[in-house]
């Protein structure tokens, strides 16, 4: 080879070049075939050459992912660039300066015009952008549709359409949900109050005491001691309830979408009998499913170059295009609000464009950076009351003065 | 210099390494616990004393401390009760002895995570095998009397092979000389056991019981994969307290505050084991 050439092939490889190397995205698995992530994934290289992006799994229980980020992020750690969070972790994460501020890429503007509005409540915080949203999820209300006229407006239409359908199918419970110490209670409790006409949020902080969250928390003891709901939703998260229902145990399941895909499998002995609705409320108006999700940050430390990079990926991983693959590859529902009228969409995609309404109406838990310091105190305040453990109003007091203690001293 | 400080000599560089090993992290959570330090709000000053103060006042920790108590004293005398006369069976001429002992030894061997999924599944109000069995009225793992109990029988089903071989192992060390001359005299199989058997076995049944006393006070994952502490923090254990506190909330002057009083629980309670049961020289 002539020496011209080996020079100048040292000089390419010593010469710095900073948008080349490795994009790293962290993510939980998303199951399925993986090859419609990575065909999005080869698409940005290609547009963008000498760049590789390399995915790190994280776990999918929402607990451990948080432990993993809080240590990592916590340590200064520049191996990952990009990753995803939970919709409650925003308000947390931006406080303690640990993601990058978004607003120059994607101004909250350009979010709220595109973007559902609960949703970009949670990832704007100060009037910053600091996550863009990737996927969302929503509590809903499954039925019988054998069993039941239609879907109940309010809790009393719900309890007595269940009493009904229980004289005509004897043995079968009448609710089925989440209730046991855990996010998915909160989630599940905060649907009710938000249907009692209850707020779980004041002036940035987590809000749990009130009349109405009393009177929520009384009701959903009530369904317990009643025996319209079996008494082992006090033990059963998302999975244990939507056993239940699958093998035609409830005429009513609280649960999240991603159990209508299990229950209109073939051989489901539920297949075809089974209706989404949104959630019930006090009065009849529409209920409001708590806003789930995942959300797409940036890692500060890592230099403004690599930024600018990452933020081209986010951008081309929550585009209307993506959106449409993660739908369709993995079901998960799209944050981005056009799609749902899309004909196309709604051809390839009925179930997820039934989903519209109530995603629309979603609501996001406290946005407060104090989220998970509080977390666990409200799960055991609510566990209490629905266990019978304390009566509701004591419950809620004391919850109430202990995360006031931990919220109130911050400034 | 005689034997005793040569002794101490050679002994030395390997004291000075366990002592490193084991005090460096009780002295670093001890200075965290002097400190006021949430990971998300960047917050770290010297508080001295205060987290203790707030230790002693706080329910919260008062109600793990009971139930971990509460755990250890049923769950140990659980397993005593079912593992030495288990032992006992086993160190009989039985036919296949070892492969009996090995299909005895299996719930130690599988990991408490795994295990204790089992057990969930059992208890599953709506669906497991303990239902069909009790007629359903329960929730064992939802209601608050019952939850710390199905994690006591989870636990003392992994760990009653443990507490079996170390018993076991001091069944061996008895002389068959004294059951001869026992049973000449005509003592009946009971009479065997309480005057021979069960005086020769206290310094095994010391050895087992201490390490599962100091076992069960750090009990975790039999309780957290079940029921995760609830309901209503009702089968909360001083670990489970602590590992939400450091890890899921990020406060880690207030953990370490936690894991110091639950090292110095554990330390109390082995040191008072040791010092109540030890060895009298006749």
């Amino acid at each position: 080879m002539p020496r011209w050439f080996l020079a100048s092939l040292l000089v390419a490889c010593a010469a710095p070049t900073p948008e080349t190397g490795d994009l790293v995205l962290r993510l939980q698995p998303l199951g399925g075939d993986e090859r419609p992530l990575r065909s999005l994934l080869d698409a940005f290289e290609r547009g963008n050459p000498g760049i590789h992006v390399r995915t790190q799994l994280i776990p999918n229980a929402t607990d451990l992912a948080h432990q993993m980020l809080l240590t990592d992020l916590e340590g200064g750690s520049t191996t990952f660039d990009v990753f995803v969070a939970d919709i409650v972790w925003i308000p947390e994460l931006a406080k303690a300066g640990w993601i990058a501020d978004l607003t120059q890429w994607f101004p909250p503007s350009a979010l709220s015009r595109d973007f559902f509005e609960g949703v970009v409540r949670a990832d704007v915080f100060d009037g910053r952008t600091c996550a863009v949203p990737w996927y969302l999820d929503a509590g809903v209300l499954y039925y019988r549709t054998d069993l039941v006229p239609r879907a109940p407006k309010t809790y009393d239409e719900l309890e007595a359409f269940a009493r009904v359908a229980q004289q005509r199918a004897p043995g079968i419970s009448g609710l089925v949900w989440q209730g046991r110490q855990s996010e998915s209670l909160v989630c599940n409790v905060d649907e009710v109050i938000w249907g009692f006409g209850g707020r779980t949020e004041a002036w940035g902080r987590a809000q749990v005491e009130s009349a109405e969250a009393t009177r929520a928390l009384r009701r959903m003891r009530g369904w317990i001691e009643s025996g319209l709901s079996p008494s082992f939703v006090l033990s059963a998260t998302e999975e244990e309830s939507r056993r239940a229902f699958q093998s035609g145990r409830a005429v009513f399941m609280r649960n999240w979408p991603y159990a209508w895909a299990e229950a209109e499998a073939p051989g489901s002995p539920i297949r075809g009998e089974v209706a989404i609705a949104p959630l019930p409320t006090l009065d009849g108006h529409v209920g409001e499913g708590v806003m789930g999700g995942w959300q797409l940050a940036i890692n500060r430390r890592i230099p403004a170059a690599r930024q600018a990079l990452a933020a081209k990926l986010i951008a081309m991983l929550t585009s209307p295009d993506a959106n449409r693959i993660l739908a369709h590859a993995y079901g998960r529902n799209p944050p981005r609000r056009a799609i749902y009228r899309d004909p196309a969409f709604r051809a390839d995609n009925p179930f997820i464009a039934s989903l519209e309404e109530i995603i629309a109406h979603a609501r996001p838990r406290p946005i407060t950076p104090f989220y998970n310091l509080v977390a666990d105190t409200v799960q055991s305040g609510f566990s209490a009351a629905i266990s019978g453990v304390r009566p509701p109003e004591r419950a809620l007091r004391e919850t109430q003065s202990r995360i006031d203690a931990i919220q109130g001293a911050r400034q | 210099m005689n034997d005793r400080r040569f002794a101490a000599v050679m002994v030395a560089p390997a004291t000075f390494v366990m002592l490193g090993i084991a005090g460096y992290p009780l002295f670093a959570a001890a200075w965290m616990s002097f400190h006021r330090w949430i990971l998300v709000f960047h917050e770290y000053q010297f508080i001295g004393f205060e987290n203790y103060g707030f230790l002693v006042r706080d329910p919260r920790f008062v109600r793990a401390a009971l139930h971990t108590l509460y755990f250890t004293a049923v769950a140990v005398s659980l397993e005593l009760l079912i593992a030495v006369p288990l032992a006992v069976a086993l160190s009989s001429a039985l036919p296949a002895r070892g492969a009996v002992r090995a299909f005895v030894l299996l719930p130690w061997a599988v990991p408490t995570v795994v295990s204790g999924k089992i057990w969930a599944y059992f208890f599953d109000a709506d669906s497991g095998a303990i239902r069909a069995v009790s007629g359903g009225a329960v929730d064992w793992l939802g209601t608050p009397g019952y939850a710390m109990h199905a994690a006591i029988v989870a636990d003392v089903w992994k760990t009653v092979p443990f507490v079996a071989l170390l018993v076991l192992a001091g069944l061996q060390t008895i002389s068959p000389d004294l059951y001869e001359a026992a049973r000449v005299d005509g003592a009946s199989s009971w009479r065997l056991f309480r005057s021979i058997t069960l005086p020769l076995l206290r310094p095994a049944i010391r050895v087992a019981v201490l390490f599962r006393v100091l076992d069960a006070l750090r009990v975790f994952d039999a309780i957290y994969v079940l029921t995760g502490g609830g309901p209503a923090n009702t089968t909360e254990s001083l670990s489970i307290y602590g590992y939400k506190t450091l890890m899921r909330a990020g406060d880690f002057g207030y953990g370490s505050t936690l894991s110091v009083a639950t090292f110095a629980i554990v330390a109390a309670c082995a040191g008072g084991f040791l010092v109540v049961f030890r060895e009298r020289r006749a």
